[in-house]
Parts: C-alpha cells; sequence; structure tokens
C-alpha cells in the first residue's frame, strides 16, 4: 500500500499542473480519417566466424499505434523472431496511456521501462549502429527490460534545460535458480512470482538548451524476487543505470558526431541459496554484476555526395563484470566492435561490423534493417 | 525499502512542484523554439529525423503522441515539431 504514495502524489500533480495550463485540445479529426497506424521494422542478420557463416536472425516488429481520443492512446509492438531456430511469437508491449496535462502521462499494461537510454530506444535496430548488442546487455545480461504494470512519465521545461521522469510500480524480475542460470533473473516475466512488486524510475536532464545532451540516472527495487514459497522467495534486487546521449553537427568536418553510453549495476541480496547440480549441495555467491558500453559514430552527413553522406562510421567498447563465482560468471566479458553503415533511408539500413569479444570467436556481421 | 521510499517522495514532490512552476518559468528563448528548430533537435537525439512528407497528418499525430511517451518529450514541443511536419502536406 506505501508503495502507491508516489503514485498518489503524481496523481495529486497533475491536477495542480492542469491548474495552471489551459490544455490545448487536439483539433478532432475528420469523418474518415485515420486514428491507427502500423509501422516498425524488419531485420535480417548475416554471422561468420570459425563456428559458423550462416544467414541468421530475422526479426518482424509491427507497432501498433491508436489515437483513440486526444487524451487516450495504445501502443502495441509485436515480435515475430526466427533466432532461436524456429518462429517466436512474443508480445513486446501493449500499453494503455492518459494523457493527464502536457507534462504528465499515467500508463498500465506491459512496456519497456525506461532503465537506462539502450532498452527501449537506443537498442531499436535503425538506432543501433551496430548488429549485435553490448556485453551484459542482451540475453544473459543485466538491467529491467520488460515490465508488467503501472507508471507514469513525462517532461518538464524549467527555464532553457528539461528534465524527463519515469515512475513505474511493476511485477518486476524474476530469480531464476536452475543449475546453469543460478543468480540471473528473468526480466521479461508475463506475471509476478511472489507477493512483491518492484518500484522504479529514471530521472533525466537535457542540461543544453538545443537538446542535443541527455543524462540520465534509473534505478529499480523489488524486495522479493524468488517464487512464492521458495527457500528464495526473499531474495532481493536493486538495479541502478546512469547513462549519456549526445549528438552535434560539426560544420568544421561536415559530420554529425554521435556518441552514447551506459552503466549497469545490480545487486542481488545476501541470502540467495542455489543447489548445484548433484541436487543436494546448497551454495551461495556474492552477485553483484555490473555491464556498461560507450560508443561513437560519425556520419559525414553535411557533405554535397549523396553516396558519403550516408555513410556512417561506429566503434563501441563494452564490458560485462560476472561474479566470478557463479555458473554464468567466470571472467568479465569485453567487446570491441567497429561498424560501417550505409542508410538507405532514415530509418533503413545496411550494417557490416566485426566484432572481437573475449572467450568468443572474431564474428563479421551483416544486417538489413528496414524501417516502415 | 525506507530509503527507496523517500527517495521516490522526494522525486515525487519534486516532479509536483516542477509541474506547477513549469508552467509559468520556460525562457523566452525555449518558448520561441519553432517547430523546425525542435524537430532538428529532439528527434536527432536518438535517430535521423524523419522528412516532412513522410507520412500524412492524421499519421504525425499518432507518430508524435508516441514519440512523447517513448522519449518524454513535452506537448508543448511535441505540438510545434507535428504541425511543421504536417505543414509539408498541406
Amino acid at each position: 500500500m506505501k508503495r502507491l504514495i508516489p503514485m498518489a502524489i503524481l496523481l495529486l500533480s497533475c491536477f495542480c499542473a492542469q491548474a495552471q495550463d489551459s490544455l490545448k485540445v487536439a483539433p478532432k479529426s475528420s469523418p474518415g480519417s485515420n486514428k491507427f497506424i502500423v509501422y516498425g521494422n524488419a531485420e535480417m542478420s548475416y554471422i561468420s566466424n570459425t563456428d559458423s557463416k550462416s544467414f541468421g536472425e530475422v526479426n518482424f516488429k509491427p507497432i501498433f499505434l491508436w489515437r483513440i481520443s486526444p487524451k487516450l492512446f495504445v501502443e502495441a509492438e509485436m515480435e515475430i523472431e526466427t533466432g532461436g531456430g524456429s518462429v517466436a511469437l512474443g508480445l513486446e508491449y501493449a500499453n494503455m496511456c492518459y494523457a493527464v496535462n502536457p507534462y504528465l502521462t499515467l500508463h498500465a499494461g506491459r512496456f519497456l521501462p525506461k532503465f537506462g537510454a539502450y532498452r527501449g530506444r537506443l537498442a531499436e535496430g535503425f538506432m543501433n549502429r551496430f548488429a549485435s548488442k553490448p556485453a551484459g546487455f542482451g540475453d544473459g545480461g543485466i538491467g529491467a527490460s520488460v515490465e508488467t504494470g503501472v507508471g507514469a512519465l513525462g517532461g518538464l521545461p524549467f527555464g532553457d534545460i528539461k528534465i524527463l521522469y519515469d515512475l513505474y510500480l511493476v511485477n518486476g524480475p524474476h530469480l531464476l535458480t536452475s543449475t546453469s542460470d543460478a543468480g540471473q533473473f528473468d526480466y521479461e516475466a508475463y506475471i509476478s512470482n511472489n507477493n512483491s512488486m518492484a518500484l522504479g524510475g529514471r530521472l533525466a536532464i537535457l542540461p543544453f538548451s538545443k537538446s542535443n545532451l541527455e543524462l540520465g540516472f534509473s534505478f529499480q527495487h523489488k524486495a522479493k524476487t524468488g517464487d512464492l514459497g521458495s527457500a528464495d522467495e526473499n531474495v532481493s534486487l536493486d538495479m541502478q543505470a546512469i547513462d549519456l546521449n549526445y549528438f552535434q553537427n560539426i560544420s568544421g568536418i561536415k559530420s554529425t558526431l554521435r556518441i552514447s553510453g551506459e552503466l549497469r549495476h545490480q545487486k542481488v541480496g545476501s541470502d540467495a541459496v542455489y543447489l548445484k547440480s548433484d541436487g543436494e549441495t546448497k551454495y551461495g555467491f556474492s552477485n553483484s554484476p555490473t555491464a556498461w558500453y560507450l560508443s561513437t559514430s560519425i556520419r559525414p552527413s553535411l557533405v554535397d555526395s549523396k553516396f558519403f553522406r550516408n555513410l556512417e562510421f561506429a566503434y563501441r567498447y563494452s564490458s560485462y563484470t560476472r561474479p566470478s563465482s557463479a555458473p554464468w560468471g567466470g571472467s568479465n566479458l569485453t567487446s570491441n566492435e567497429f561498424a560501417i553503415d550505409y542508410w538507405l533511408h532514415w530509418n533503413s539500413l545496411v550494417k557490416f561490423a566485426y566484432q572481437s569479444k573475449k572467450e568468443e570467436a572474431k564474428t563479421f556481421y551483416a544486417s538489413v534493417v528496414f524501417g516502415f | 525499502m525506507k530509503k527507496i521510499f523517500i527517495v521516490i517522495s522526494i522525486i515525487s514532490i519534486f516532479i509536483t512542484t516542477g509541474a506547477v512552476l513549469s508552467g509559468c518559468y520556460v525562457s523566452a528563448k525555449a518558448a520561441n523554439k519553432s517547430g523546425v528548430q525542435l524537430w532538428g533537435e529532439n528527434c536527432n537525439r536518438c535517430h535521423n529525423a524523419p522528412g516532412p512528407g513522410e507520412f500524412n497528418n492524421d499519421n504525425w499525430d499518432l507518430i508524435g503522441t508516441h514519440m512523447q511517451i517513448r522519449a518524454n518529450i513535452t506537448k508543448t514541443d511535441m505540438d510545434k515539431i507535428v504541425e511543421f511536419l504536417k505543414s509539408a502536406n498541406n
């Protein structure tokens, strides 16, 4: 019940803010006009290394948007993926939003929580300049991914700067306890596994008036992550992330420079106990993994040549510090990636990337992403 | 857990105060930004900015609302951006 207090305060804030501003009601659509749109992206990748040469993952991700009224809005995304060797159908998100006032939107459903800026934004196929994910940010990595619950979000201008905020109450991650993934989490569960909920949010600032730099801090806390009635039910999880996103057009070199980065850290309660493969021996370990990446890209977007202005060169370094005693840990992963992208449209591109990742074969990726 | 509640309460109060104050504290420089300027600044922060004419007017309304949610863009800014993007269709 206590967790609902912040939400109640937010609701109160909306009415205060509404009193300050006369809402501009969007003009009604003309008869027969469209309140619905499908857009999204399709992507395919090719992978080549000493172990494998194959046309791999094909993903089709339609996004459905409905604007029921100027205040009511629904966004949903389906994921149809083949990376697992068969067609997998998933509900990425289905989020119902209510615009309370210009500075506050309440939402409920399954949604992409603003935990950092990578997941839910910069990881999208046409925003990620690489054909792969940073170490620790994909499968087997850490950080909130998809959540079911309620939340509030918005942006507030203060003079020349802007503050962006998100606050949500959700089912939260599930602790995994099987032999191979003990101490990891299911960050995309559809339902709750106990009577505890997770509280999370993100606060970001755009310190410059031209809004080309965004700095964010995210957190999530869940008091109980284990299955109801299990020995690990009361194992807690605390996650934090800081993120940076910057772009600048540099007229001297007729190019656009982009820099983005994110650091995620999580701490799992020390009372977690797991079973070894013999099914009897109990053990535990200090579980505080950290993952981060820093990437930069440069695109000669201001030159006259169409061919050259559609080229983009990118580099990314990522690191994943794993618990040394975890069955999925043992050593730290680092990855260097270089990419050359060619833009076919504002949201469609071809990527050629080379990845050198610790403990893995050096890999060449090619990827085609079409936004529609 | 108490610490979390304290942090959230502080954030909530901050948001409440901000929501109340922000309606009357926007610099003239920020308030006078044009749609095209806001389009270049906000869209490009995450991705290449789509050009005017890419979608019809109804679809720009939908996409604008979607982006308002995904990127926490203020409604005032988004209204200006959408008006600019629609201008190519009129």
